[in-house]
């Protein structure tokens, strides 16, 4: 009985303490994923026009957090009718298979003032990668921005098979800049 | 001999006229292997070098047009008829035109389709129209429609040379020709 009541506070303080970190959701219009890839020695922007994510996050307590990102794959746009003709098939990004990536993060630390890190794991194509986001935390009386900017290499994932495995006519690395809004959810 | 004279080209129009045959005679297969080729790294190279080839073209035509401007061409054999004169002058001025038409619709195709370009993987080159499919679509139709001109051109242009060497006997092929003169 002593044991169990022990229990019963711990999962309550457990319970208190994530109440403290706040549930944001992402407001689309003030939200951005946007990505730059290297084609014959040539930036090729494109965007992901949908996504969506979802954050509990208190920024004085980051241990309590937590980071949901779901993107939409297929919503990819590089501008180029052929290039997104092309990156739809089986040896780019396998639209039919693979609809949507996710990036979950439940360890997320600070970094300094308002800059965190936040250590997940990627799936994307089918390929579960381990990927270090940061970003930097901005809040006023409603809102939130998280803004950041990172490097993701493609091999891994299997983006680009076959003769498209070197790297020399598109780049293995592929920066990513993401700028979300949030809305305290509640 | 720098400038042309009544009689003989000059070294720069000799230059002109072989270094633009070369690039020409390169130019067309690869567009050719290019289109062609299956969705590759090479295809993608391929591309990159017809279209850094091209915009070389287009430089060099418009510098050997302003040459050619400042430089009237040799005369022709007295002998010759007024349709020859008068086929000789069309071909040439279209082949001019051509030299600039296709690398300029190539420039259309490429902004159109809004693929990433550097020329020779170093320099940039600039859209000149908006990213539209369907104005990708037509440019490379007028593209090709503009090569099988070209191609066409290129056969009147060299058979005529040659009947002028062969048949006519004078000197307007070799005279164009590295070091080659007034025929003896």
């Amino acid at each position: 009985m002593r044991r169990l009541i022990w229990l019963l506070g711990l999962l309550a303080a457990a319970g208190w303490q994530h109440a403290l970190a706040a549930d944001w959701r992402m407001d689309p219009s003030g939200s951005r994923i946007e990505f730059v890839a290297t084609f014959e020695k040539s930036a090729a922007p494109g965007v992901f026009k949908e996504f969506d994510t979802r954050l509990q996050f208190d920024p004085d307590r980051p241990a309590q957090s937590r980071l949901d990102v779901a993107i939409k794959v297929t919503s990819a746009d590089m501008g180029s009718a052929q290039v997104n003709e092309a990156i739809r098939g089986a040896e780019w990004f396998d639209f039919a298979r693979y609809p949507q990536a996710e990036f979950h993060a439940t360890d997320i630390r600070r970094i300094d003032s308002n800059r965190y890190l936040a250590r997940g794991i990627l799936s994307l194509k089918g390929a579960r990668q381990p990927l270090e986001v940061p970003f930097a935390w901005s809040e006023s009386a409603q809102s939130a921005t998280i803004e950041g900017e990172l490097t993701v290499q493609r091999g891994p994932f299997g983006i680009g098979t076959g003769e498209w495995k070197a790297t020399n006519v598109i780049g293995g690395e592929v920066k990513v800049k993401f700028k979300v809004r949030l809305r305290r959810a509640g | 001999m720098f400038r042309n004279t009544r009689d003989a080209w000059g070294a720069p129009a000799k230059l002109f006229h072989w270094l633009m045959a070369a690039l020409v005679f390169a130019q067309i297969p690869l567009g050719w292997t290019a289109a062609t080729w299956p969705l590759s790294p090479l295809k993608l190279n391929l591309f990159v070098w017809h279209k850094s080839v091209g915009m070389l073209i287009l430089a060099l035509a418009l510098l050997r047009l302003a040459w050619r401007l400042g430089n009237p061409a040799p005369a022709l054999p007295a002998d010759t008829l007024a349709w020859e004169r008068l086929a000789a002058r069309a071909s040439h001025a279209l082949l001019y035109l051509l030299m600039v038409a296709l690398p300029v619709t190539g420039w259309v195709i490429n902004s159109a389709a809004n693929i990433p370009f550097r020329i020779f993987w170093l320099v940039p080159l600039p859209a000149i129209v908006e990213p539209s499919k369907h104005a990708a679509e037509l440019a490379a139709a007028v593209h090709f429609g503009l090569f099988v001109f070209l191609a066409t051109l290129l056969l009147v242009h060299i058979g005529a040379a040659l009947r002028h060497h062969y048949i006519k006997r004078n000197d307007v092929l070799t005279r164009m020709l590295p070091g080659g003169g007034a025929r003896t």
